[in-house]
């Protein structure tokens, strides 16, 4: 095990990721694959199936522009008294804030409603409300004001609003005409991670309407009420949020496949693949927040937060438990100016899996209904689809599989195929509110490695609750979480063994060669 | 499934939140869901065979929607429908305005559209009167000026839900001797040269 430790240690510390001689080509020989894209477990045999961008700074890129010309405001005069309105003072963590009920009816003087861990409010650029995450959006006009006015207020002056500070909380602004959106957070997430949350909450917003409708609409009538056209979509933003503080797809700007031998999953895609139309762009199979594949129109890629909203959409909603649902969506990443459209249905009244097909054509309901119909006869004639409904039966692997003490939980993302994996949350996270904070604790260790200016290739942090380490190269993203009776050297030894075995079970856990049509 | 062969389009048609999934839930699967609204995005398509005398006629049901947000699709959805369901909650007045709207887009767009104006939610007037917001005599004088048929139903208690769409069908079949081409299964793509992406626009 020292031996281990060291020889992969020495490598980060004098800070080459170069592949050492040790790395061949050879993916299932090299000792310690993954330090070059491309090579890493999981990765990809012949094409990437998103796009290929560096995701993460991709999400907040167009923020860091605007640093240059930033103004932090830190407890100025005006902005403090305000703030304490909207935020309260007291650090007291409500009961019902892992509810997933929309608490609209709550009142926005309450205690109650001042001591949610993470506000969000959505309004125009002419200070109208268009959404908050509690309460009712009426009750809070008022506030909303007050944070357009500082927004203008700085604006006049040729700069951009980034953050307040204030006691225990923070508050991020994300202005994109003509929306602003802003962030009231208690939690100790960097501005970064906050901005990240709200371009979530911006697109999500963009998908159902397009930037084009959305501009269209305030430039006709700067003092719209946008809760016209949101209507009855609010909990889609509402469930977004819950993911963002769970998923740990959304922190990792990828997605997590069902594991599944590689021949079944060959047999669904290739099944999938003869199902084709001439305006069908992507087909997406999900089996609830797993994707089993995902099939592109050559020289397309869906970009994974545009596959996030659409597990969102198709999760938040049992609408298209019954029937086969058309619906408009806009894929921002893709283009923000025009609507795709998805038929959504699932395979069988109460199955897990769910197909979408997505379609440039508004008339193509039927084509893509045709489409759905021949994918399942093809799939249903062959062993692929017994199998494929087992493997449902067990969509996640339990953390002993891989054999490595003390190890209770982690997160892999291979960085070429933008997919990722990790075990099911052991017993001491299996509560909402431990797996939030563990899901704080990766936040954390995130925010570290793609620092804006500070970014770290590993840390290693000791708890009293547990050890973590993370470690980013070239080709991945890993993120482990020990039991505090691990050791450094303990957990850089589990690194080498874990790779190993993810390398051994990639072809179930990833989807190595996505197909198109 | 979409397997089927559809002869006839019916559009459910109403203000957001009137009943229309519910309608459709209990004619086709004979149940009412409990449990906190879910509204429909986009619209929902469930084909059902129903018997109309010696024959067996398929519903293509289309269940849209009523968000504004989707407003400026809706043509798709009625275009080509022999039969429209305009839905109104009883109990609430503007939901009524909707219909007038509806109604009035449907006479200028589809003349051949049979319209059945639809009063939903009645198990909650035979719980409390003062619930009703719409007169009955009103939607009835509403629904002979505009030669539409009129029902009130229940989706929870199941009253009126079945008549409502046999109704639907035997119109159907009493006119289909007309001959009017049942609605298009495939669309020819060669003919739309348009560009690749549809933007909508809210006012347009
Ligand atoms: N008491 C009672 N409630 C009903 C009835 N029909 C619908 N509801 C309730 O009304 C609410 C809305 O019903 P939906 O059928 O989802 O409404 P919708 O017209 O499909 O709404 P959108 O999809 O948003 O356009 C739900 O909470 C239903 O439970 C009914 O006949 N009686
Ligand atoms: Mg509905």
């Amino acid at each position: 095990m020292e031996g281990d430790s060291q020889r992969a240690s020495a490598s980060w510390e004098n800070g080459t990721l170069a592949p050492g001689e040790h790395l061949r080509s050879d993916r299932a020989d090299s000792p310690l694959p993954g330090l070059v894209e491309g090579t890493e477990p999981g990765a990809g045999q012949k094409s990437a199936m998103f796009v290929h961008a560096q995701s993460f700074e991709d999400l907040t890129a167009e923020a860091e522009e605007e640093v240059r010309r930033e103004a932090e405001i830190n407890k100025s005069g005006d902005g403090e008294e305000e703030l304490k309105v909207l935020v309260g003072e007291k650090e007291q963590h409500s009961s019902d804030m892992t509810s997933e009920s929309r608490t609209k009816e709550e009142d926005v003087t309450s205690e109650a409603w001042r001591s949610h861990r993470k506000h969000v409010f959505v309004l125009s650029d002419a200070g109208k409300p268009i959404y908050t995450r509690y309460g009712t959006e009426e009750a809070l006009s008022s506030t909303m004001g007050v944070m357009m006015a500082l927004v203008s207020v700085v604006e006049a002056e040729k700069n951009i609003i980034r953050s307040i500070q204030a006691d225990g909380c923070k508050v991020v602004f994300l202005t994109k005409s003509p929306l602003v959106l802003v962030g009231v957070s208690r939690t100790c997430q960097s501005d970064k991670e906050l901005l990240r949350e709200l371009h979530y909450i911006y697109y999500q917003i963009v998908s159902l309407l397009t930037l084009t409708q959305l501009n269209n609409i305030f430039k006709n009538k700067q003092n719209y009420d946008l809760r016209r056209l949101l209507a009855g979509s609010e909990y889609l933003t509402d469930n977004l949020l819950t993911r963002l503080e769970r998923d740990p797809g959304l922190l990792l700007s990828a997605v997590t496949c069902l594991p599944l031998a590689s021949s079944t999953r060959d047999t669904v895609s290739s099944s999938l693949q003869a199902a084709k139309s001439k305006n069908l762009v992507f087909s997406i199979l999900l089996a609830g927040d797993r994707l089993v594949t995902l099939l592109r129109k050559k020289d397309q890629f869906l970009h994974h937060i545009d596959l996030h909203l659409v597990f969102n959409l198709v999760g938040s909603s049992s609408s298209f438990r019954e029937g086969e649902g058309w619906t408009p969506i806009c894929l921002p990443k893709f283009n923000t100016a025009g609507f795709f459209h998805a038929h959504i249905s699932y395979l069988e009244p109460a199955s897990e899996l769910c197909l979408i097909l997505v379609s440039t054509d508004r008339e193509d309901f039927f084509n893509m209904s045709d489409c759905k119909k021949r994918f399942m006869e093809r799939l249903s004639k062959r062993s692929a689809y017994p199998a494929l409904k087992e493997a449902l039966k067990s969509p996640t692997y339990s953390v002993e599989q891989v054999g490595i003490p003390e190890l209770r939980h982690f997160l892999y993302k291979s960085k070429s195929s933008g997919l990722y994996t990790s075990p099911e949350f052991p017993d001491v996270y299996k509560s909402d509110c431990e797996q939030e904070r563990l899901m704080g604790l990766y936040q954390d260790l995130h925010s570290s490695l793609h620092h804006p200016t500070r970014p770290l290739r590993y840390v290693y942090r000791c708890g009293d609750t547990e050890n973590l380490l993370a470690w980013v190269t070239s080709g991945f993203e890993l993120y482990l979480c020990f039991s505090p009776l691990g050791t450094k050297a303990l957990a850089v030894a589990a690194v080498t063994k874990l790779l190993k075995w993810i390398r051994k079970e990639e072809d179930r856990l990833f989807i190595l060669s996505p197909l198109t049509y | 499934m979409s397997a089927m062969r559809v002869d006839a389009k019916v559009v459910m048609l109403g203000k957001e939140s009137v009943g229309k999934t519910s309608l459709v839930e209990r004619y086709v699967h004979h149940r009412f869901l409990v449990g906190p609204y879910q509204n429909t995005i986009g619209a929902a398509f469930v084909a059902k065979p129903i018997q109309v005398g010696e024959k067996v006629i398929t519903l293509g049901i289309w269940d849209t929607a009523g968000s504004e947000r989707y407003e400026a699709m809706s043509r798709i959805y009625y275009r080509g429908a022999r039969a429209a369901i305009v839905c109104y909650d009883l109990t609430d007045g503007s939901s009524f305005q909707r219909a007038r709207f509806w109604v009035k887009e449907l006479q200028n767009c589809e003349e051949h559209c049979k319209i059945y104006l639809c009063g939903s939610k009645s198990d909650l007037i035979s719980q409390d009167r003062s619930l009703r917001q719409i007169d009955y005599h009103d939607a009835q004088d509403f629904a002979d000026e505009i030669g539409a048929q009129h029902f009130e139903t229940s989706s929870k208690t199941g009253t009126n839900v079945d008549e409502l769409f046999q109704k639907v069908a035997e119109d159907y079949n009493s006119n289909a001797f007309q001959e009017m081409k049942p609605e298009e299964t495939s669309v020819d793509l060669s003919q739309k040269k348009d560009s690749y992406f549809y933007s909508c626009c809210h006012n347009n």
